[in-house]
């Protein structure tokens, strides 16, 4: 089925994997107390590790190897022993609470960032990716911050217990401590081959897993058109492929983790126990050697070796780490941003004029979308935009609402620049009906009323009133407040698109813009509709797309566009009368319905 | 317990993989109490100073033997019990997916895509983790926890044992309870993390509608409360993760006084030496994983054996759609006919059709008009056989429906849906879905006759084009021209077009109604619509409303009849002739 090129089967170069750990790390800088706190403890804990067996080693060594231990030195020993286990336990705990929250909270931090940033970004950013795409940078990859940030714990961790147990063995036992450490080379060097090694292994075993994971979202999405094609044996084989393929690669992680994680670790600690016993097996034979300092070095040895497999283990997610960081700051560093106003733009819309003059506009910057075009829409007229797909007809409505950035040319509102007036002005007096009735989670009146707090509930449900969608909330149970689904799948279309309506009513916009639907809903539902508009459109401006010419036959102005360029102007009886597309189309459409059945 | 034996089948088929598996772990058990003892004989030796050269080489050669031993045993049970919990959930995965592909829309409709989708993954995870972390932990605790128990007693003293021991059970108790309150706290941390990926979704689905009125901020707003809540239930989460490691210290410390008051007190009386005090020392420490792999197991067994019940019930579906023996495999062709009393739905009470009952020859066209919701599709639906439960019959060339093998059945039939639902391959795989073996003649002579053709050269790569997330995004009347495509290129005896031209403008409407009669001229066709020009020139219309046939005739006579399709017909022309304003 598809080709699942994901980031997981590209390997990013060295010197964009610093930079990009750099960047990742500024995002801890607010929560340095929670990071500097766990270090401390880190730190208290890597000391801890050493005292305790110290404490052991001088109850060995200066009691029970002499046979005087009295009750009080064994209670006393163990009471220190107690307090010790404690101290142990609590930096634990503040250890690995602390930077969970730590991560937790610089994780949430980026997502806050990921999703305002979002939206200042413009529409052509949205045009051109996936929505799922987005949605897993906010939330999936941000949740990978918390394991890459982790590995920075373990590191630390590591290196603590590394450099305790070494300066402690040093103390101790000089000669015997640079015996362990000379296996220190050995161990970075298993460090970096496995590093390396499963990297690939790992990258190549997630990228399968995903192709996996969308085969079957897909199979299971599109079963009825498998079923009725019969495609099920053939789908199923190709399914069965990935799914193979997932195994192998993971098998062939396994192996390597086997192979290379902690069984070798554990081979290398046995060597170096063997060469310190060795060691002290030597001295014994010249010199008495403590009973206690053999334990206790024993114990080191296995404190300098232990978090080396829980370091490796974890270096898996920096990998991960690099690859979401570097798909979250695409976002963070993206500059498509929205169309920006002039610095003080403070006008305010107040009769509601529009005016084109010789506007063009290219979504890419380079292919024009728009040639040229001018018109006026005076106060409380109705300018009708016909055309086919692709003429133009919504780049027009894009490059009005400020979707989009034009280029040339100027568009006016009440005679005076559109970028001079406040955004929010805008919002507020230019009245957008989308073509798509998108319903938000929630109920009816926070549809309507759309997070703005300001509008009461009288307002809202006049808005409906007007639109004569009252009808069908009134009926819905909790009326008002009758939940609302995701993407409101309970209601029809028309229904959806009476509560548009409302939502755009209720905000009294000067100007309307319609996007009319292109689907054709049923007959009753488009009389319900049409109905709904004519209301909206009474009194105002009104910038209209239209699909059916029937429905702006008494537009002031109707403007038939072709490839980007207005080809024919006037009203329905000059348009008609000219002979030219528009009368075309509108024959066309006529006689669709009017051509009696052969 | 009980999931190991509903996991027999899986341990029988893989015997020699977990034989050879559980072998190496009881072999790192044993050997995993030889350094210990090693340790603790030489510190003896030296404490004493009575050791040999020689017997420092034994010990040390064994200690290095021990050391190679436990690392090929280990590389042996990892890549075996591993390797066996990947290769079960590749099975499972395996038969999961054939059973999704049998199943019918019965059951698409009680589970929905997530529910599907997290069975095949959370679920089929925790049943891996039976097989393989399930098995590990067993055979860990018992046979590493057993073994290093009796080194003890046996090494060094069987009371000290018993009483440091003493403490360890509450290693498992802790390990299960703080197990389960994890558990239940992650679960919510996940809930919380789907309100995340909800809102973000329909954010993105709705940034036209938040630009639209403006109201970026307040949906900010909205998000950092989410956020915010999710932090709270997340620092839960953090709580009890970061309560293991102290709790597990302090039970630890626990054992270690015990063993430093009476294993002192027994050193200073002379009934151990200090030799064995440290083998014990070592002994207690290797004892620290098999007590929490007790508590663990337990969560793992429990999780894994809902899951495993989980999947099982899904598979133990079955579809309500089955071939008769001795059904007829020929290829359906020939006159359609309904004699439908009644269908409704399943768990549905009031019935969806009602006495439908309609003859179409072979090479007619029949359209069907009403409202949304009348049944139209319904009627559809029965035809191609997703469900059964009906009375009357359905006829097909002279056999009723559900005496053809579904080969036989749905291969004669080409159906265009009303929601277009096209795969993330090329658009030319997408035509030939139906018929993979074709090549890019039909491709393009199907992609002609739905009038995509031209749409297509236009996307960059033509028909090699990916269509979906990481491809050409397409119009709606584009994802029906190419449904359309998709369903005419293995020319179907029967044709049938679901509102499926809703998307598509008036001009092009015209164009593939054309194209469609002119290569079709012997075969059947069946069209929903709305708009009653795509169906005006059937051969019947039949005008459903509530499940019922209201009325039936031609263009004209429906015309004559002056009912519903009158009275929609007028108003669609008044419509367009803007009679409404």
């Amino acid at each position: 089925m598809a080709k699942n090129e994901s980031a997981w089967s590209q390997s990013i170069p060295m010197k964009q994997q610093f930079k990009i750990m750099r960047r990742l790390m500024t995002y801890t800088k607010p929560y340095k107390v929670q990071f500097i706190g766990a270090f401390v403890a880190a730190a208290a804990l890597a000391i801890i590790n050493v005292l305790l067996p110290q404490i052991l080693q001088y109850f060995v060594d200066h009691y029970l190897s002499k046979l005087d231990a009295t009750v009080a030195v064994i209670l006393g020993v163990a009471a220190l022993y107690a307090l010790g286990t404690l101290l142990k336990a609590l930096s634990q705990f503040f250890q690995s609470f602390l930077f969970m929250m730590g991560s937790e909270r610089g994780l949430e931090d980026v997502r806050r960032k990921l999703f305002s940033k979002l939206h200042q970004l413009g529409m052509r950013y949205f045009d051109q990716t996936p929505a799922g795409s987005i949605v897993s940078r906010v939330t999936n990859d941000t949740m990978t911050l918390a394991d890459f940030w982790n590995v920075i714990l373990s590191v630390v961790v590591g290196l603590f217990s590394v450099v305790s147990s070494f300066w402690i063995m040093l103390a101790t036992d000089a000669a015997s401590a640079w015996l362990v450490l000379a296996f220190l080379p050995v161990l970075l060097l298993v460090i970096w081959y496995y590093s390396t090694f499963s990297s690939r292994v790992y990258r190549q075993m997630r990228s399968k897993l995903s192709a996996l994971n969308t085969q079957l979202n897909e199979s299971i999405e599109g079963i009825q058109i498998i079923q009725q094609f019969r495609q099920e044996k053939r789908i199923s084989d190709e399914f069965e492929q990935t799914n193979q393929a997932y195994l192998d690669t993971r098998k062939a992680m396994i192996k390597t983790n086997s192979l290379l994680l902690s069984p070798i670790i554990n081979l290398l600690y046995t060597f170096a126990l063997v060469g310190v016993l060795y060691g002290f097996g030597q001295n014994s034979m010249k010199h008495y050697v403590a009973a206690g300092m053999v334990y206790a070095f024993t114990t080191y040895v296995s404190n300098f070796f232990n978090p080396m497999t829980n370091m490796m283990d974890s270096l898996s997610s920096l990998q991960d780490g690099v690859v979401a960081g570097s798909r979250i700051f695409r976002i963070l560093d993206d500059d498509e941003y929205a169309p920006k106003q002039n610095p003080d733009a403070h006008a305010v819309i107040s009769q509601g004029k529009i005016e084109f003059k010789h506007v063009s506009f290219a979504y890419d910057g380079e292919n024009e979308i728009l040639h040229d075009i001018s018109f006026v829409a005076n106060p409380g007229e109705t300018v009708a935009l016909v055309g086919h797909t692709g003429s133009g007809k919504s780049s027009i409505i894009n490059v009005m609402m400020r979707f989009y950035e034009f280029g040339q040319g100027q568009i006016l509102i009440d005679d005076q620049d559109i970028r001079d007036f406040d955004l929010a002005d805008l919002r507020k007096k230019l009245g957008l009906v989308l073509q798509d009735a998108f319903m938000f989670y929630g109920d009816i009146s926070s549809n309507i009323r759309l997070f703005n707090d300001a509008i009461t509930d009288e307002q809202v449900q006049e808005a409906a009133k007007f639109v004569q969608a009252d009808e069908f909330i009134e009926k819905l149970p909790g009326k008002y407040h009758a939940k609302v689904i995701e993407s409101g799948s309970q209601f029809s279309s028309g229904q959806r698109q009476l509560l548009s309506f409302a939502r755009t009513v209720v905000t009294n916009p000067k100007v309307l813009v319609l996007d009319e639907a292109t689907a054709n809903i049923d007959t009753e539902t488009e009389a319900m509709i049409q109905e709904g508009l004519k209301r909206l459109r009474s009194g105002r401006t009104t910038i209209a797309i239209a699909h059916r010419l029937s429905t702006i036959k008494d537009a002031d102005l109707i403007l038939v566009l072709d490839n980007g360029r207005v080809i024919e102007r006037g009203t329905h009886e000059s348009l008609v009368a000219l002979g030219g597309q528009y009368a075309d189309m509108y024959h066309l459409q006529e006689s669709g319905h009017l051509t009696p059945a052969e | 317990m009980s999931i190991f034996k509903k996991l027999g089948w899986y341990f029988k088929a893989q015997q020699r993989r977990y034989i050879f598996g559980i072998l190496a772990l009881v072999l790192v058990a044993l050997v995993n109490l030889i350094p210990p003892k090693i340790i603790g004989n030489l510190v003896d030796a030296m404490s004493k100073q009575t050791l040999t050269s020689t017997q420092l080489w034994v010990w040390l050669g064994l200690l290095i033997a021990s050391g190679i031993g436990q690392y090929i045993f280990r590389f042996g049970w990892r890549v075996a019990i591993w390797g066996g919990a990947a290769q079960l959930e590749k099975t499972l995965r395996t038969r999961l997916f054939w059973h999704f592909m049998k199943m019918d829309a019965t059951f698409y409709q009680k589970h929905r895509t997530g529910d599907l989708m997290a069975h095949a993954t959370n679920d089929l995870n925790a049943i891996q983790n039976v097989a393989g972390a399930g098995i590990l932990t067993l055979f860990d605790s018992f046979i590493t926890g057993g073994t290093t128990i009796i080194a003890m007693m046996v090494f060094v003293d069987w009371r000290l044992t018993l009483l440091a021991l003493l403490p360890m059970p509450l290693l498992t108790v802790m390990a299960r309870k703080l197990g389960m309150r994890l558990h239940s706290a992650f679960a919510e941390s996940q809930a919380a993390f789907s309100r995340l990926n909800d809102k973000t979704q329909e954010s993105v689905s709705g940034v036209k509608v938040i630009k639209t009125f403006g109201q970026e901020a307040a949906d900010v707003d909205d998000f950092n409360q989410i956020v915010d809540k999710t932090i709270t239930i997340n620092k839960r989460v953090n709580f009890l993760d970061a309560l293991f490691d102290p709790i597990t210290s302090l039970i630890m410390g626990l054992t270690y006084l015990v063993t430093i008051i009476y294993g002192g007190w027994l050193v200073q009386s002379q009934q151990i030496s200090i030799g064995q005090l440290i083998s014990f020392i070592t002994y207690v420490a290797a004892l620290v994983w098999p007590m929490f792999a007790i508590g663990r197991l337990f969560n793992i067994l429990e999780r894994g054996n809902a899951s495993y019940d989980r999947v099982m019930s899904l598979l133990n579906e079955q579809s309500a759609i089955v071939e008769p023996q001795a059904a007829v495999t020929t290829p359906a062709k020939g006159d359609i006919e309904y004699r439908l009393d009644q269908f409704s739905y399943p768990d549905a009470e009031a019935s969806a059709l009602v006495h439908v009952h309609f003859r179409l020859a072979a090479g007619q066209t029949l359209g069907i008009v009403g409202k949304v919701g009348a049944g139209k599709s319904t009627i559809f639906k029965l035809l191609m056989r997703e469900f059964d439960q009906y009375r009357g019959s359905i006829r097909f060339g002279g056999h009723d429906i559900r005496d053809y093998t579904l080969d036989a059945l749905l291969g004669s039939i080409g159906y265009v849906p009303q929601d277009n639902f096209l795969f993330s391959t090329s658009v030319g795989n997408n035509i030939r879905f139906s018929a993979y073996d074709q090549g890019q003649e039909a491709i393009e002579a199907a992609a002609k006759e739905s009038a995509v053709h031209d749409d297509i050269l236009n996307f960059t790569e033509g028909y090699a084009t990916l269509v979906g997330e990481k491809g050409v995004s397409l119009s709606g009347g584009q994802k029906q021209r190419l449904s359309i495509a998709r369903a005419v290129i293995t020319e179907p005896e029967l044709l049938i077009l679901d509102d499926a031209l809703s998307a598509v403008d008036a001009k092009t409407e015209a164009e593939i109604l054309a194209h469609l009669h002119e290569t079709r001229k012997d075969k059947t066709t069946m069209i929903a619509a709305h708009r009653l020009s795509s169906v005006m020139e059937a051969d019947e219309i039949i005008v459903v409303d509530d499940g019922r046939i209201i009325e039936r005739g031609t263009h004209a006579e429906l015309l004559a009849l002056n009912g519903w399709y009158a009275d929609m017909w007028d108003k669609q022309q008044l419509e367009a002739q803007g009679g409404l304003d």
